[in-house]
């Protein structure tokens, strides 16, 4: 085993990107890497969100818990967040949010004088220092203030809402916000949803499937859910038109089955290549969150490189650590 | 959404609680009223001056609540959320004219009595709620959807509970062994009856048949059973002749019709009238006069307050107060009467079946301001009873100083009786729920007669109300009878919705559309019942029937049938005729426009072959049940032809069902039909979405566990100070819904969360009934939730104990607690208190000594709210309640349910990373289940919700799961939807947006990143949370307090204690031979105890330890002190020769104790030996 190096170079293609979206391929490479990937997006880049709040008056319908809950669960801008300190490592200070490594502190001062109802919305939270950490739709609205030609109508953002107040009512606090990552709390997940898809091999078998009518075709093409399956309007013949449209479903294979057609179209999955979707929350750009979770599982192999020599290693890893010790060659 | 419902969308709701409220403003409008009129005046005779004092009561007046303990010239009107914070009673004054008359004649004079408080139901119509709109309702502080229908008694919320009791005026046919019982010679056979006076007190007659073919009258008199020859009491009701009393109970056999259909009668009749008739002979009783002297003598001793009266009068007062009551005309009763001896012989003979008293035909509902008259009206006697024998004592004590003719003395006495201690025993009534009577009142049951209104959420708040019981009597009955679902509560009483467990079949529910007859009709007015019955009676009679001449019997059945109006035989018609004048009173009340009442049971029981005793019997009497079904034998006009109806004419109905079918029986076309199938269903029951598809066990779990989820229980949050109330932080409204959700507005009051539910078994964390929830739903608020609990502290009420004049405050010298508690003495509002830590201080003036409160439990609680309460004392702050938040967030061990009857217990906050995850979306499941949930709970519903809320949410709709929606066909079988299954129209709805047509979805394990082997149903299910969380029960002890007298480690959770370790346990681990676990459990870790024990007399009691004297020795510094030897002596021995020690049980020692107590000496005797 010695010697022999499992090295791979996968490779990454970007089909789609927007802020807060991105599509990308990610090839020569297995699923254990790819799904190290989502896991480290998920739950382990981190971002930062409110994590303390001092209430001084809270006269609102919602108690102080649940208002604190749901400052927590704004999204903020954390593009700084990886430079960031963890606020239990900080030796600038205890934890307590007087420290710009590790925090950023934001106010909130409402109280209704009218007689309408006033929504609290994220826009109130005023943050100490709205260039790191503000909630990301003050900062949307910032940026599109910027930039003229930007899509963005501030007319229809509220903002995100936190209480509703009447004449009367008042909410005055201190939040802190802390980095986090969203293993410990899911408000310091950056990705709202991510997955990824094992790319699809379709092959038709044209011979069968000439020997369908076209009424046939149009019942077996309808059975997918998801339209991969076309009839081109000129031949008559079934095409392909988007395979990663398949779910993997089955329903098409089934279908050929019963029309007593088996082996009617083989569909195979691409062991070393992926389809991701990433989207972010807003607290860092997609594409951002890509890069930096990369960055995090590179630090996390590093530290298991790094306690290779040690004695626990062989403990720890086994076989696996030979192989480790093989490859670090 | 978002907006305060309006009072019309509120209509269908306040329908539900009608039952209770129209009770009670009947009793404040005129119950009241009646109820005076029905007690007998009281005479007092004075011994000296021969004059008679006449005493009654007169103009009833019930006031609205008002504040107590003002100045009386101000009047505030005092509300119940004021009430309830404040713990008072919501009730308003009672006041009656007392009336006196001297010697019959001369000047009535009047005397207003102040009788007390009476509480007040809410929303009634001395409620200040009433009419209130929801806006209304809000200032006041109540809620939007307040619909009142309880009461309000120190702050408790409570509410009557409706009882099952036997039809009122109906004579029962019934068989029961314990008839036998009343003396030798009965049969277990008897017709019942059950009258009910105008002001609603009741007296039940029993008709025995003897075996010699005679009949004994029977009912009960201060808890006795008076039994009268039959002969006696038709004699002295009417004037009459043997001849004609023998013509009409044989009229009703005649020899053209032996054996045929519909006849009742045998030739035995002819011979058990002789046996009557010559029972009376015997006690040469010929003639009526003597007939009630003869009853009048024997009942003299019973009927006080007629001590000054004949013979003759008491005979005719006792049939005027205990025989068929709701009579008046003795002709009427000795009508009824031969009617009832014919009903009795016809089932004597089996040509008539006996009723079932357990059928619903054969019953009506208690309401509460029925128990509220007829308790009130004992309560009122009872109080007349004593001023009458006070009067007398004062006037046997102070002979002539005592001035009969003085109003002003004659009230004094009176009042010595506290008038006002009437409204109290009305006030504890409804606050215990026991009838403290002597008389049994006609009820079967005194205790658990009101129940507190719980508002855990607001569908167990509802079911209160609607909530029905069979009685506590049948609790304990071993037979399982009463408790039968029968056919005749179809449409009535929900089949679904009773318990499981002890009070199964015996709690049920009404259903959604059930309701009951009451005192006022559609319009709100009164009912005037004696109108109503001329009425009938004039169509009857102009459409031919024949009225009674004053006696019966000139013809039976099966040539004409007898009508009986709410009890009273008021003439016969053709049996041939008879079909035409059913239809024609149905005509007649239905239209709008006509007197006959739109809910009078038109029971008319067809002639058979030796079914039920036939005849027409028409109800008008409140507090029966009824419902609408449509009637379809005439051609609807404007009311739709919507029809009332009441069990007991439904069983001999053509109903027919909206499936297309005819009922199944072609021959008899339907007449009616019903309005909608969920309309046998409750409340509750109506709100499981497709509960048609599921096996019914399970929906029977869910009306249970709908009633102990945590919701959204109250909207008034802030003022109230109930003892707990569970609360979800963020409910949401179901995806899937039935229409009965948004016809009762079930939306103010959301009962759970729509989760993605993903069924699989994964991680093996599922098994059993367990579920996983993800850890980030969770921290993303998925069934968060509160419980408040609210403390108060009452000084006033503390100062009863010590007479020590106490205030609310902090100490000035010791600052230590000032972090938790204000200078008032009161905590601050939003602070969290964890367990041992202070919360409020009270100074005690006379001590001058602050002593603080500390939070008892085991987990932190955060002050919610604190509220004054200003109606107990002026100038002092002496009552306090403070309200506790404590938060419960879902751990492990919480327990969550479907709508389907599926509850799970989470066993794992999974991370959310490690979630499998749906290739198309990437969504994970908020919750996952096992998937062998499924197979034997055939759930179906569940499914179908799952699909359905799955693409309702993609279509962004709400998704209608109406159970038997698909069911209703139209006359010609057609189906009302296109689609003949419901997954065919779901299944669409999906694929329409890429997913698959059953719900299933790929998925990837989330821990490999590898696809799963099949594919996952997945989908958005209702979720609700139930209130059972470990944190209120999770019970833990390694060691701690032990009882003092046995040392073992004491029971219960709040006290610290263990859980037994009982004898089973021992059992089982005795036969693991693990002795050595054994000892520990039930030695080391219990009383361990190492003895002294005296060899020499085996006493373990007589040793006892002996002082040292303080030896004058120095100690060395920097040496531990010598120990002392321990020396024990034994008392008995005088020596500490013998003495060893011995570890034993400590219980041992205190057996020894015990029987030393009892002279008995325990003496052991010691050996090495093992």
């Amino acid at each position: 085993m010695e010697g022999i190096s499992y090295q791979r170079f996968p490779k990454v293609k970007i089909r789609e990107m927007k802020d807060d979206y991105l599509k990308f391929e990610l090839r020569e490479t297995d699923a254990s890497m790819a799904n190290a990937l989502r896991r480290v997006m998920l739950a382990e880049v981190p971002t930062l969100a409110i994590d303390l709040v001092e209430i001084e008056v809270n006269s609102t319908v919602l108690n102080d818990e649940f208002i604190a809950h749901r400052l927590g669960l704004i999204p903020l801008t954390s593009d700084r967040a990886m430079s960031m300190r963890f606020s239990r490592d900080c030796d600038a200070c205890d934890g307590d949010g007087q420290c710009e490594f590790c925090s950023v502190e934001f106010t909130l001062n409402v109280r209704c004088t009218s007689d309408h109802t006033l929504d609290v919305t994220s826009t109130d939270l005023r943050s100490s220092d709205p260039t790191i950490c503000c909630p990301v739709d003050v900062a949307a609205r910032a940026t599109a203030a910027l930039d003229p030609n930007s899509a963005y109508d501030p007319s229809e953002q509220r903002g995100i809402i936190i209480v509703k107040l009447r004449r009367g009512q008042e909410l005055r606090l201190r939040a802190i916000a802390r980095k986090g990552i969203g293993k410990d709390h899911a408000k310091w997940s950056p990705a709202a949803t991510v997955t990824f898809m094992y790319e699809p091999e379709i092959h038709i078998n044209e011979d069968l499937m000439e020997t369908l009518t076209l009424e046939e075709k149009r019942s077996w093409v309808e059975s997918s859910p998801t339209k991969v399956f076309e009839i081109d309007p000129n031949t008559q013949q079934v095409v392909v038109v988007d395979p990663e449209a398949y779910t993997y479903d089955d329903e098409v294979i089934k279908k050929a089955e019963a029309m007593g057609k088996p082996g009617l179209v083989d569909i195979n999955a691409k062991e070393d290549s992926f389809i991701f979707t990433v989207e972010s929350t807003g607290a860092i750009k997609a594409s951002q969150l890509v890069i930096n979770a990369i960055e995090i599982l590179r630090q996390k192999l590093d530290a298991v490189r790094l306690s290779l020599d040690t004695e626990e290693c062989d403990e720890q890893f086994g076989e696996l650590g030979a192989h480790l010790r093989g490859s670090a060659v | 959404m978002g907006t305060i419902p309006t009072a019309e969308d509120l209509d269908a709701l306040q329908e539900l609680f009608k039952p209770h409220i129209e009770s009670f403003d009947h009793f404040i409008e005129s119950g009241l009223e009646t109820m005076l009129l029905h007690i007998k005046p009281l005479q007092v005779l004075d011994p000296i001056s021969k004059k008679i004092l006449r005493i009654w009561l007169e103009h009833p007046e019930l006031f609205y609540p008002m504040r107590e303990n003002v100045s009386k010239s101000r009047r505030e009107k005092i509300l119940p959320s004021e009430c309830r914070e404040a713990g008072l009673s919501y009730r308003g004054r009672f006041c009656a004219d007392v009336c006196f008359q001297w010697d019959h004649k001369g000047a009535v004079i009047r005397e207003r009595f102040n009788f007390g408080h009476i509480p007040i139901m809410l929303k009634s119509k001395l409620c200040h709620l009433r009419g209130a709109s929801p806006h209304k309702l809000i200032s006041l502080k109540e809620e939007a959807t307040e619909m009142g229908g309880y009461f309000i008694c120190s702050g408790m919320e409570r509410l009557f509970r409706l009882l099952i009791m036997p039809k009122r005026n109906y004579p029962m046919a019934l068989v029961r062994d314990a008839f036998r019982n009343r003396g030798e010679g009965y049969s277990n056979q008897a017709v019942v009856i059950r009258c009910v006076r105008e002001d609603q007190s009741a007296v039940t007659l029993r008709l025995y048949y003897l075996l010699n073919g005679s009949a004994r009258l029977g009912f009960t008199i201060k808890g006795r059973e008076i039994l009268l020859p039959i002969g006696i009491v038709l004699k002295a009701l009417v004037d009459t002749t043997d001849k004609e009393i023998y013509d009409s109970l044989t009229s009703c056999y005649s020899e053209m019709h032996e054996k045929g259909r519909g006849a009742i009668g045998s030739q035995l009749v002819g011979e058990r009238a002789k046996i009557i008739l010559d029972e009376v002979r015997e006690l040469s009783l010929l003639d009526r006069s003597q007939c009630l002297q003869h009853i009048g003598e024997y009942f003299r001793p019973i009927m006080n307050e007629l001590d000054m009266e004949s013979h003759f009068a008491v005979g005719k007062a006792l049939l005027r107060d205990y025989i068929f009551v709701h009579l008046v005309d003795d002709h009427d009763k000795f009508n009824l009467l031969i009617f009832m001896l014919w009903k009795l012989f016809a089932m004597v003979d089996r040509t008539a079946v006996p009723d079932n008293a357990d059928a619903l035909q054969n019953q009506e509902v208690l309401q509460p301001g029925l128990v509220i008259t007829i308790y009130l009206k004992e309560k009122l006697q009872e109080w007349l009873h004593k001023s009458r024998e006070l009067l007398m004592n004062e006037m046997k004590n102070k002979g002539e100083q005592f001035d009969f003719c003085n109003l002003t003395h004659i009230k004094k006495v009176m009042d010595k009786c506290y008038p006002a201690i009437i409204g109290k025993a009305i006030e504890s009534m409804i606050k215990n729920g026991r009838l403290n009577t002597s008389s049994s009142l006609d009820l079967q049951q005194r205790e658990s007669m009101t129940i507190p209104a719980e508002r855990l959420n607001f569908l167990r708040f509802l079911s209160h109300f609607r909530s029905v019981h069979r009685g506590s009597f049948f609790t304990g009955m071993r037979t399982t009878t009463v408790r039968k679902l029968l056919p005749e509560s179809w449409g009535f009483l929900c089949p679904v919705h009773t318990p499981d467990g002890t009070p199964c079949g015996l709690l049920n529910h009404l259903t959604s559309t059930c309701r009951i007859s009451s005192f006022f009709d559609s319009r709100g007015n009164t009912k005037d019942f004696s109108k109503i019955h001329k009425s009938i009676k004039d169509v009857l009679v102009g459409m031919g029937m024949e009225p009674l001449p004053p006696r019966v019997g000139q013809a039976g059945p099966p040539d004409v049938l007898y009508v009986l109006l709410d009890g009273r035989v008021i003439g016969f018609i053709a049996s041939s005729e008879i079909e035409k004048f059913v239809a024609h009173i149905r005509r007649l009340k239905i239209a709008a426009s006509s007197v006959i009442p739109d809910d009078l049971e038109v029971g008319y029981v067809p002639l058979t072959l030796g079914g039920a005793y036939p005849g027409l019997f028409l109800f008008t009497s409140p507090s029966r049940f009824v419902r609408p079904v449509r009637n379809i034998s005439l051609p609807p006009k404007e009311t739709g032809g919507v029809e009332l109806i009441g069990p007991f004419e439904q069983a001999y109905m053509e109903i027919r069902c909206l499936d297309g079918g005819g009922g199944g029986r072609s021959y008899f076309p339907a007449t009616h039909e019903e309005i909608h199938p969920t309309g046998i269903l409750s409340v509750v029951a109506s709100l499981t979405p497709w509960s048609d598809h599921n096996q019914s066990p399970r929906n029977m779990y869910q009306c249970q566990m709908a009633k102990q989820t945590m919701g959204f229980s109250s909207q008034a949050l802030q003022f109230r100070t109930d003892n707990k109330l569970y609360h979800l932080q963020t409910p949401q409204s179901p995806i899937v819904r039935t229409a009965a959700y948004s016809k009762y507005c079930m939306d103010e009051f959301p009962t759970g969360t729509n989760a993605i539910v993903a069924v699989l078994a994964y991680t093996g964390y599922d098994m059993e009934d367990a579920m996983i929830l993800n850890k980030s739903s969770v921290e993303r608020g998925l069934f968060h939730g509160h419980i408040y609990q609210v403390e108060t502290f009452d000084l006033v009420e503390q100062r009863k104990f010590d007479q020590a004049f106490k205030l609310f405050g902090r100490s000035n010298i010791d600052k230590s607690k000032n972090d938790w508690i204000d200078s008032d003495g009161l905590p601050y509002v939003g602070q969290m208190i964890n367990p041992g830590e202070p919360f409020i201080s009270v100074h005690n003036t006379i001590t001058n000594t602050t002593k603080p409160t500390t939070l008892k439990g085991s987990e932190p609680a955060i002050v919610d709210y604190v509220s004054i309460d200003g109606t107990t004392s002026k100038d002092f702050m002496q009552k306090v309640n403070v309200r506790f938040r404590r938060r419960r967030n879902p751990v492990i061990g919480d327990k969550f349910s479907s709508r389907h009857g599926q509850k799970g217990v989470c066993s794992q906050l999974w991370p959310d990373i490690d979630m499998p995850f749906s290739a198309g979306t990437g969504m994970r499941p908020d919750l996952i289940i096992n998937p062998h949930a499924f197979p034997s709970r055939m759930t179906i519903g569940m499914l179908l919700e799952s699909i359905a809320a799955k693409g309702g949410s993609l279509h962004g709709k709400f998704m209608d799961a109406t159970p038997f929606a698909t069911s209703i066909k139209d006359a010609d079988g057609r189906s009302t939807t296109d689609s003949d299954s419901l997954v065919d129209e779901l299944g669409p709805m999906l694929t329409s947006y890429g997913f698959n047509y059953h719900g299933l979805e790929v998925m990837y394990s989330g821990v490999l990143g590898t696809e799963l082997a099949c594919e996952i149903f997945i989908g958005p299910v209702y979720y609700q949370r139930l209130r059972h969380m470990v944190s209120d029960k999770f019970q833990v002890r390694s060691t701690g307090t032990v009882d003092p007298v046995t040392r073992q480690p004491i029971k219960g959770r709040k006290a610290g204690g263990g859980i037994r370790f009982g004898e089973m346990e021992r059992d089982s681990v005795l036969a693991h031979g693990a002795a050595y676990l054994l000892h520990d459990r039930l030695h080391t870790c219990s009383d361990y105890h190492i003895a002294d024990v005296c060899s020499l007399c085996g006493s373990i009691l007589a040793t006892s330890f002996i002082q040292h004297q303080k030896r004058a020795t120095r100690h060395i510094g920097g040496l531990p002190p010598g120990r002392a030897p321990k020396k024990v002596i034994c008392h008995a021995c005088k020596t500490s020769k013998g003495m060893e020690t011995v570890a034993m049980p400590f219980i041992f020692r205190q057996l020894a104790v015990e029987l030393a107590a009892m002279n008995v000496k325990m003496t052991l005797q010691l050996s090495d030996q093992a």
